[in-house]
């Protein structure tokens, strides 16, 4: 039954109201990212002005937000790899192998994601200083891997459970070995998983702000970190604050334009199954 | 290569009952047997362990005169066609075939000349450069059977390769399965729980039923000669015609007491019933062993016509004689009318008794 | 043919008992090989990390003194007696209330009206999706612009309609619910894409049954839509609001708990607690209740959920 036209009309009308409630703040921001100083807080604003790059190169040079931009890169690709590199196996066993214990195991290690960060960021505040991991990447990646492995083991179980466990025993028979036959077989089926759940991890990691507010040190505090602090003082500098913004947002967003079709799939595995 | 099953057993951990219970067989050498039963009696658990999928809780498994009990599936040297996964989806039909020879480190050459002969051997060489969304389930079957035998396995396992073709292919593909044995010779274990498959492919058939193993042998042994009531039921379509009864000497005949009607037992068997005491067992008879005969015929039970239902060239004739109600087959051309009275008469040849309490055959004559 | 069938063995190769042994062995727990690295690492840094910070919360710890006595329920009396630490439950129930069923009820209904077009889809797919891409810091941040009261779009389109300028992040009345409103605006992408994903899932011969017994739209969703995407709709629900129960970052950028600690979270509160207050160990009493509530909750929904897959 084909939705009577008034319905549709009514639809796209919904759609383009929240359509224009998601976009106008986010294009504001970026257009203000390109506003010369000078105009940054004009009232009314004013939306005919040169674009200029001056926020940018100010946000990234003066104010030393290229070594955040590299921290926020080096963590969050560091830790989403590690997550992977540990979540995915254990995602593959829990979906393939049935053995006492195993649903409460998967149940307890999703329901790890949701511990308060509150819980793990005072401890590892207190830990870092006794194993002096300070102002250490690794030590950033491990508080966040507390939050990816549960949701990579989550997302990548989903992916696991929908490929024939006969594939890879096929496989086996063929005369390769459990693991050589999940890399030639299983691996390229599941690839799209991996990067859905990469990507999502990566987004969640690159976006976190709250561990890397308490534990961030002088040389490992991260872009949204550092964005924080444009807020509370007297005279918020708006277009350098926008112009960061706008370096936190884009990698996600292309990413997910880019991947959207494998996000989407992974996604609702993930919740459904 | 000959298979050794030696007193096999397994039992899963997550389940309370033994899916291979205490299993004996010894596969010839170029052999297709068949391993034929409901499902859940422990045929795929069975052949999983043939392949080493699953690792036996106690017995032995021998390929040739090697014991693999304990070595990995892909040292075997089995080959494994699924019931429910034909195509590596990621890879071709050409990729497919060649995949188990590239385990084998086989230079190009020979790999490409190998998986042409295998493609030609199925019927599939039109189909190489495709991929999975490209083919149909009958060709990706294909493709899995030559997948399994371009490694040139000594043992071939097939776990119910044809269940999900429809009928028309099915036969079509069981034709060619048994082609390939006969040109490749090779050990074939081929599981199916459909009887008509189990029937005309196999050389032997292994009937289970449970876990155990109920009975192995030809075709024809398995249904003229089954080994006991579950046998006896599970075989053939439509079932063994099976009553109640009690052996009884009559005058210096010893017969079956049908509740009424006296059925003699053949000769041959008397010597192995004893018959001092009466005996309860099972009678049966298939309808193909009954026959109409004329009402002065003194060996002979009167009864109606109930129900006649076409077969094609023959006909299923149900007849009601007291309580009980006999399925007879005879062919089409035989007239016979709804609610006629009629005789019948039981072909002493084929009649079988089974013990009461455990359906052991009386009868048998393996 | 009779059975048992006896079979000669074919003389067996040798095997020591130790590779036999090991072959089953390394069957039986081929798992643990899988699952051991993963389990490792959540030790180190999950449950070490919960365990020194519940075995913290008995002690006097604090970032000026090296020593550390015990102190039993010191910490916990402490903290159940203190009433900011009741105003931020409050404050953090409410806002899990009204957020959580905010973004339910969005996220779901777009989900709804977006089946019911069909040109343009995933455009608007990729639209709506837009905001949970964004970090919630840089969220908080543009629309803290956006409410700007001398220059943020908000107070221009009310001037526009006739309305004072307002400050509504500094204002008792108004900062919670321009919070909230941003924080839906923030997570309704998240069910919308769970539940279109479940709404792609569903099978179509009950619709079409139901349609040819003529059964009014409102109908079909509360007999058939609903019932069939109950756990799709309680792993949404579960997630959400383990999710809001600890929000931290849109409220620390956007009001810092205030104006009068109206939108101070139980997040916020622990935060200021261990690091403005310097009271690591009472922050950790605090996390300790937190976690065990959010533990009853989330078993209690991951149960039903359980129980809904298992009846299906
Ligand atoms: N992975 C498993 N875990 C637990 N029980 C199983 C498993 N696989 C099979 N079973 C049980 O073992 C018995 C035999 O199964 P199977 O060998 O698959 O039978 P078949 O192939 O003859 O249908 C059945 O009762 C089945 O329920
Ligand atoms: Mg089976």
């Amino acid at each position: 039954m084909q939705p009577s036209l008034g319905q549709r009309l009514i639809a796209y009308t919904i759609f383009f109201i929240l359509g224009v409630l998601v976009l106008v703040p986010l294009a504001a921001g970026v257009i203000t990212a390109f506003k010369p100083r000078i105009i940054w807080v004009s009232s009314p604003p004013t939306w005919i002005f040169s674009p200029t790059l001056e926020n940018f190169e100010f946000v990234l040079i003066q104010r030393n937000n290229l070594l955040h931009l590299r921290n926020s890169l080096i963590i969050a690709s560091g830790s989403v790899t590690i997550a992977l590199i540990l979540g995915v196996p254990a995602a593959y066993a829990l979906a393939r192998f049935r053995f006492r214990g195993s649903k409460g195991l998967l149940q307890w290690l999703i329901s790890l994601r949701m511990i308060p960060p509150i819980v793990v960021a005072l401890p590892f505040y207190i830990l870092f200083q006794t194993f002096d991991l300070r102002n250490t990447h690794i030590g950033m990646m491990m508080a966040y891997l507390t939050f990816l492995i549960p949701l990579v083991i989550w997302m990548m179980r989903g992916y696991f459970a929908e490929i024939p466990s006969a594939m890879e025993e096929c496989a086996m028979v063929e005369g390769y070995s459990r693991l050589g036959a999940l890399r030639k077989v299983v691996l390229p089926v599941v690839l799209p998983g991996i990067i859905a759940t990469a990507l999502l991890n990566f987004m969640f990691a690159w976006n976190e702000y709250f561990l890397a507010l308490i534990l961030g040190g002088r040389d490992t505090s991260t872009l949204p970190a550092a964005a924080a602090t444009y807020v509370g003082r007297a005279q918020v500098e708006w277009g350098n604050l926008f112009a960061i913004n706008l370096i936190i947002m884009t990698p996600v967003i292309i990413l997910t334009l880019i991947l959207r079709r494998q996000l989407v799939k992974g996604l609702s595995l993930g919740a459904v199954d | 290569m000959k298979v050794v099953l030696q007193d096999l057993v397994k039992k899963y951990p997550a389940s309370d009952s033994i899916a291979v219970n205490h299993v004996d067989l010894t596969i010839a050498d170029s052999e297709l047997i068949v391993f034929l039963g409901p499902s859940g009696c422990g045929k795929t658990t069975t052949m999983r362990m043939i392949a080493g999928l699953e690792t036996p809780d106690g017995g032995k498994i021998f390929i040739g005169e090697r014991d693999v009990t304990y070595v990995a599936p892909k040292d075997r040297r089995v080959a494994m066609v699924f019931q429910n996964f034909s195509m590596y989806p990621s890879m071709t039909v050409y990729e497919n075939i060649a995949f188990p020879l590239q385990a084998l480190k086989r230079s190009k050459a020979e790999i490409d000349q190998l998986v042409r002969e295998a493609a030609e051997l199925v019927g599939v060489s039109a189909l190489l450069k495709r991929g999975v969304r490209q083919v149909s389930g009958g060709e990706a079957q294909r493709v899995s059977l030559a997948r399994a035998m371009v490694r040139r396995p000594e043992v071939f396992l097939m776990d119910e390769p044809l269940s999900s073709l429809d009928a028309k292919l099915r036969v079509q593909m069981r034709t060619e399965i048994k082609r390939l044995h006969q040109e490749t010779r090779s050990t074939m274990v081929f599981v199916t729980h459909d009887q008509e498959e189990a029937m005309t492919l196999g050389d032997r058939i292994v009937v289970m039923s449970q876990g155990k193993v109920q009975q192995v042998g030809t075709p024809h042994e398995v249904f003229f000669d089954p080994y006991n009531l579950f046998v006896a039921t599970f075989v053939g379509t439509p079932g063994m015609n099976l009553f109640d009864g009690v052996i009884q000497q009559s005058g210096d005949t010893l017969c079956v007491d049908l509740q009424g009607y006296m059925q003699p037992i053949p000769e041959r068997f008397r010597a192995t019933l004893n018959a001092k005491t009466p005996t309860p067992v099972k009678w049966g008879i298939r309808p193909e062993g009954i026959r109409f005969v004329d009402a002065t015929d003194p060996n002979s039970l009167a009864g109606q016509i109930e129900i006649i239902e076409s077969l094609g060239s023959r006909q299923l004739v149900f007849v009601r004689s007291g309580d009980k109600l006999f399925s007879v087959i005879v062919d089409s051309l035989h007239p016979v009318r709804q609610g006629e009275n009629c005789h019948l008469h039981f072909d002493e040849t084929r009649i079988h008794l089974f013990e009461a309490q455990n359906g052991r055959s009386l009868t048998q004559r393996g | 043919m009779a059975l048992p069938i006896k079979t000669q063995p074919p003389s067996a190769t040798r095997q020591s008992q130790f590779r036999i042994w090991f072959y089953h062995w390394s069957q039986k727990n081929i798992h643990w090989f899988f699952i051991a690295p993963a389990l490792i690492a959540i030790l180190v840094v999950a449950i070490y990390p919960i365990v020194y910070s519940t075995g913290l919360s008995f002690f006097r710890v604090s970032f000026d003194s090296r020593e550390r006595p015990f102190v039993l329920f010191e910490n916990f009396i402490w903290i159940l007696n203190d009433k900011d630490y009741w105003g931020a439950l409050g404050n953090t129930l409410l806002y899990v209330a009204v957020t959580v069923s905010g973004s339910f009820v969005v996220g779901f209904g777009l989900a709804l009206l977006l089946r019911r077009i069909s040109v343009g889809r995933n455009w608007i797919r990729l639209v709506l999706i837009l905001p949970l891409t964004i970090a919630p810091i840089v969220v908080g941040l543009t629309w803290n612009w956006m409410f700007d009261p001398l220059f943020g779009l908000v107070n221009w389109f009310f001037i526009g309609i006739g309305v004072q300028p307002q400050t509504w992040l500094a204002q008792t009345g108004t900062a919670r619910i321009v919070v909230m409103l941003v924080d839906i605006w923030q997570w309704y992408p998240l069910v919308f894409l769970i539940m279109d994903a479940g709404l792609s899932s569903l099978p179509k011969a009950p619709y079409e049954s139901a349609r040819l017994e003529g059964a009014s739209d409102w109908m079909i969703f509360t007999r058939i839509t609903l019932p069939l995407l109950r756990a799709v709709i309680l792993v949404a629900l579960l997630l959400r609001t383990v999710d809001a129960f600890r929000t931290f970052d849109l409220v620390r950028v956007m009001t810092d708990g205030g104006p009068a600690q109206t939108t101070e979270t139980l997040s916020l509160y622990l935060y200021r607690t261990a690091f403005n207050f310097n009271k690591l160990s009472r922050a950790g009493a605090g996390a300790t209740i937190m976690l065990i509530v959010i533990s009853i909750i989330s078993n209690f929904m991951f149960r039903f959920l359980y129980r809904e897959q298992e009846g299906r």
